[in-house]
């Protein structure tokens, strides 16, 4: 072989570690002296390219894989596990097919942070190609946000509403144009998250059983095509995987921004489109291929496991690449991150037609200048991956090195142990409802909703905003109903990582739930701080146990996930935890859903679940500016008869709304079922103190946020609601009525519903006008 | 032999395979055919639909770029003949930049005279919106089988969808009753736009009626599951055959299948 070598055999480690830094390397000297003593040789320029990406933390899971196994992955809603690029769930059977709904979840924090439009736009990209290379159609995206302050008159502020307003502009920018509806997310304002946003996004495809194309090389795929599909090659987006996996420097931010990729959302509404024509062609021919996005570390990260996956190898030619300028270097060809672009491993009987799909019948080279689908390699029986650049060999490397499990043990720090919650607020009037609901993590998100295309493909059937999950009904002519929706509280987080964790599973079965949906899979995006220090490891470890704890005790499979590390401020200080949970719930029949607006005067109004005194982590704590420790508690058996009560009754046609308890609390809950989303409602609800509130305080009865149902039962059917809750032995507390007056009576307060919407309506139209 | 409706699509267009099936369910035989389709192919069909999306990214200006696209000669060709031309969101903005519509003075414009622009909130929005029939059904081909002031449900889903043009321009549409829908509430009373158009114009025709731009989306609001707002949604609560059943802008699309029977 006759390659540029990175010296390390005979190399210092002072001298190591300044070649790693001249090159840009996030890999340490340790990695490198394990990477030449595993090939017993110096490794190469473009060699040591191509391990800085597979070895990044983002690829290789290296800190997080052994937690992750303790994640339930398993059960009868399991089609495919978290093996691949998605997951996917059994929605059901239709017109003679068993469909499946695939899943992804990642995170595009760093690059939203530093170039928020591009980031963000690039984050949706990146998860739709996931989904899309399972041989599914893309049918939906949701974007958990996490950004700072926005509320303070200083320059912090200031920047984090220029983050929140361009991150939303760019997934906006860029879900809109390809096509796909936004379904759900959610959005929190924390000081935690000044310096380091998180910029989650979700993507939902559906595909038959019979139809998966996995992300590796068929069996017996020697000599077989790989294909490149999709923009020309670039500089941009060199050194993606190892940027994601570093802390955000203030100094080298400028550095860092050629690391961000740049999207086209208009070349990939074109790719998915001539995609979808090739998927159609390969199921009539009963061709069996693979396909994979191109991500981290590029077309070598993408082709290396593509074929390591099926046992081969790979001889990759560079100059077979399409190129958007020339003299690019052969390690940026091979590891950068130019986005919009997927690899297939064809039988190269059909790889003609393939590419006349892409190239002819959608005319990607004039979409695009210089995109297109062009073959750039093959795959071998030698599990070696070999890469060739104008004429010299500039890789070769065996793949148990390149593509194996990697692992890095990490420090376990100490967490410290929550202090007693004495002297606590315990009485407290109503009245404080409107500034509760003008609250930055309460109040209405229709501003940011609105800028989404949330109806593009004409199968929503519950927007976002109009319930506590967005429904799309997939399949034309179908019943069946997928309900999506996303969770996970930083005020929770900062407190305990654990039970935030445990509180976001539990939230998102409840919000599928509540529209009367069957909670069939999870995914997580794990958004936590550096791994290489022990505290923050340590809330990793805490969290992971949680969810797993959690996911058990509610029956509920994680499919797939994704984590972030090295989320911090510029002082060092984690992000708060967030373990941001998923859940994707299948509806039977989509007739029998329910939304959380109250429907009709004269139903009676019921409370499923208890209420607690606790307060930490509430609304209402900040609002009153008061310290408390105690979190709301979680019994998973309670929850889980809560939540089977709850759909049966919704299935069963006697509840008419129903909405769940959380960020505000109880009269919060209350207050939004009034609402019409973009309208103060007609109907209204009169309350009457239950027995609960003089026990626990009125402070936890109001504005705890322990989670729970709030529920408009249909008059006629209140006996048998009651029932219902009586065989699963759940406490039920009747609230009071709903009304034909706008207005909400609490005793003796009351409110109009109007001036309750325009508190809760207003406060993000200023940063979202 | 039964007329066929082609869905032109552009590259960046996105609505196409909604609104394919909503000219199904109407009884239409309708084609999604690209870009690169043959030009006397394309000529061959009774009627064009142009869906929605971003069709050349929106480069210029919305619409801009296809209006030029090669696709559009057969269009013209058709428009001139009285074939039936609908454009959905993207689709009416190309309509109206390649000067089908308004199309005063009976042909079409070499530049355009009306264009939807940018919303008056400088920002994408995506709301469920009611339009009502602004004009005598006759005034237009497309609506001409609709009753008279029909209020239809449909999406608004645009970052440029505000009518605006020179007031001499908007003068002569009031005057020649080329806005055929405006924005209105669920009862048909007037409101104010939601994106701030011209006239509160939702939809706009050409002096010979058989182009209509429209803005929001009929196609995304045709069957009933998709009106999660509406009381009939409610009231259809347990009955599955109901809640998939054709409902409020399918009457646009049957409006539309009885103007191409009719020829």
């Amino acid at each position: 072989m006759n390659l540029d070598a990175f010296p390390v055999l005979a190399a210092s480690d002072e001298e190591i570690s300044a070649l790693a830094k001249h090159h840009g390397l996030a890999l340490s000297v340790e990695d490198l002296r394990e990477i030449a003593g595993k090939l017993g040789r110096d490794p190469g320029i473009v060699e040591v390219h191509a391990f800085d990406a597979q070895w990044s933390e983002h690829c290789s899971y290296k800190s997080s894989r052994p937690l992750l196994r303790q994640l339930p992955t398993e059960g009868l809603t399991v089609m495919l596990g978290p093996a691949e690029d998605a997951g996917i769930l059994r929605l059901g059977e239709w017109d003679g097919s068993t469909w499946g709904i695939v899943i992804a979840h990642e995170s595009h924090n760093h690059p939203s942070q530093l170039v928020p439009f591009e980031g963000a736009a690039t984050g949706i990209g990146g998860i739709v190609r996931d989904v899309l290379c399972m041989g599914a159609t893309v049918i939906g995206v949701a974007d958990p946000l996490r950004f700072g302050r926005i509320d303070r008159a200083d320059p912090k502020s200031e920047h984090a509403k220029y983050v929140a307003k361009n991150v939303v502009r760019g997934i906006g920018a860029y879900g809109n144009a390809i096509g796909v509806p936004n379904i759900a997310g959610d959005v929190y304002f924390h000081e935690g998250f000044d310096d380091n946003c998180l910029v989650n996004v979700v993507a939902l495809g559906l595909l038959r059983d019979s139809d998966i194309i996995h992300s590796v090389a068929p069996p017996k795929s020697v000599g077989w095509d790989i294909v490149l599909v999709g923009k020309a090659t670039d500089r941009s987006g060199f050194g993606g995987a190892a940027f994601s996996s570093v802390v955000l420097d203030a100094d080298q931010s400028e550095a860092q921004r050629s690391a961000v990729q740049v999207p086209d959302p208009f070349l990939k509404n074109v790719i998915m489109r001539a995609s979808y024509r090739v998927f159609e062609m390969l199921r009539k021919e009963r061709i069996t291929a693979g396909f994979k996005d191109l991500g981290a570390g590029g077309i070598m990260g993408c082709t290396a496991e593509l074929v390591s996956g099926g046992g081969f190898g790979a001889e990759i030619d560079l100059d077979r690449v399409l190129l958007a300028q020339d003299g690019l270097p052969p390690a940026v060809i091979a590891v950068g991150e130019t986005q919009e672009r997927l690899a297939w491993v064809l039988p190269r009987s059909i790889t003609p037609r393939v590419l006349a799909i892409y190239n002819e019948e959608f005319s990607l080279p004039l979409v695009a200048q210089g995109a297109g689908a062009a073959v750039i390699g093959r795959v071998t029986e030698a599990r070696e991956y070999v890469l060739r650049h104008q004429g010299r060999e500039v890789m070769r490397t065996p793949l148990q090195v390149l593509c194996g499990e990697l692992r890095r043990q990490r420090n376990l720090g100490w967490i410290s142990h929550t202090a007693e919650d004495n002297d606590l607020p315990h009485w407290v009037e109503a009245t404080l409802l409107p500034e509760i609901l003008a609250h930055r993590d309460v109040c209405s998100r229709r501003p940011i909703i609105e800028r989404y295309d949330s109806v593009v493909r004409g199968t929503t059937a519950i927007p976002a905003g109009y319930a506590d999950a967005g429904v799309i009904c997939p399949i034309p002519g179908a019943p069946l109903g997928v309900a999506l929706s996303v969770d996970g509280n930083p005020r929770y987080g900062k407190i305990d990582a654990k039970r935030a964790a445990e509180l976001a599973v539990c939230e998102a079965h409840r919000n599928v739930v509540a529209v009367g949906a069957r909670p069939i899979g999870l995914t997580d995006c794990l958004n936590f701080g550096n791994p290489e220090r022990g505290d923050h490891y340590a809330q990793l470890v805490a969290a992971v146990d949680g969810l797993a704890e959690t996911a058990r005790g509610l029956g509920t499979p994680f499919v797939s996930g994704n984590v972030s590390l090295y989320n911090e401020s510029t002082t060092g200080e984690a992000v708060p935890a967030s373990s941001i949970v998923a859940c994707v719930g299948s509806i039977e029949d989509v007739s029998r859903t329910v939304t959380s607006r109250f429907t009709t005067a004269g139903s009676a109004i019921y409370l499923v679940g208890e209420r607690q005194p606790n307060l930490a982590g509430s609304v209402f704590a900040e609002v009153r500016a008061f310290q408390a420790f105690a979190l709301p508690t979680v019994s998973y058996p309670q929850v889980k008869r809560e939540l089977e009560m709850v759909l049966s009754a919704i299935t069963s046609g006697t509840v008419l709304a129903a909405h769940d308890i959380s960020d505000g609390g109880l009269l919060v809950t209350l207050a939004e079922m009034t609402f019409a989303f973009a309208a103060p409602g007609t109907i209204g609800a009169r309350i009457e103190l239950a027995d609960l509130a003089k026990t626990i305080g009125t402070a936890g009865f109001f504005f705890g946020e322990a989670g729970g149902f709030v529920l408009e039962v249909d008059p006629k059917r209140e006996s048998d609601f009651v029932s219902l809750a009586g065989e699963f032995a759940l406490p039920l507390t009747r609230l009071g009525t709903t009304i034909a007056q706008p207005i909400m009576q609490i005793d003796e307060t009351i409110f109009s519903i109007a001036e309750l919407f325009d508190a809760w309506d207003q406060p993000l139209q200023e940063v979202y006008p | 032999m039964t007329p066929r409706v082609a869905v032109l699509t552009f590259p960046g267009s996105n609505s196409e395979v909604e609104t394919v099936r909503a000219c199904q369910a109407a009884g239409m035989t309708t084609d999604l055919v690209h870009w690169t389709a043959d030009l006397d192919h394309v000529r061959s069909y009774a009627a064009y639909v142009l869906p929605g999306g971003f069709a050349y990214e929106d480069r210029v200006r919305a619409g801009a770029i296809a209006a030029h696209d090669r696709l559009m000669q057969a269009v013209r060709e058709g428009a001139d003949v009285g074939k039936l031309v609908l454009g959905i969101c993207n689709g009416a903005q190309i309509l109206l930049e390649a000067g089908l519509a308004p199309g005063f003075g009976g042909t079409y414009e070499a530049r355009p005279t009306a264009s939807f622009t940018h919303n008056a909130q400088r920002a994408f929005l995506c709301r469920a919106v009611h339009v009502q029939l602004a004009v005598e059904p006759r005034r237009c081909a497309l609506t001409a089988a609709l009753p008279r002031s029909i209020v239809l449900p449909m999406w608004a889903s645009h970052g440029e969808g505000r009518l605006a043009a020179h007031p001499d321009v908007l003068a002569q549409l009031e005057a020649k009753n080329h806005v055929v829908f405006r924005y209105s509430d669920e009862r048909g009373n007037p409101i104010e736009a939601p994106n701030g158009s011209a006239l509160a114009a939702a939809a706009i025709t050409n002096e010979a009626g058989n182009v209509l731009a429209i803005m929001p989306h009929p196609e995304r609001s045709n069957v009933l599951f998709q009106q999660v707002w509406s009381p009939q949604r409610r009231a259809a609560w347990g009955n599955r055959e109901q809640i998939l059943s054709p409902a409020g802008g399918h009457a646009f699309f049957t409006a539309f299948a009885a103007a191409l029977k009719q020829g």
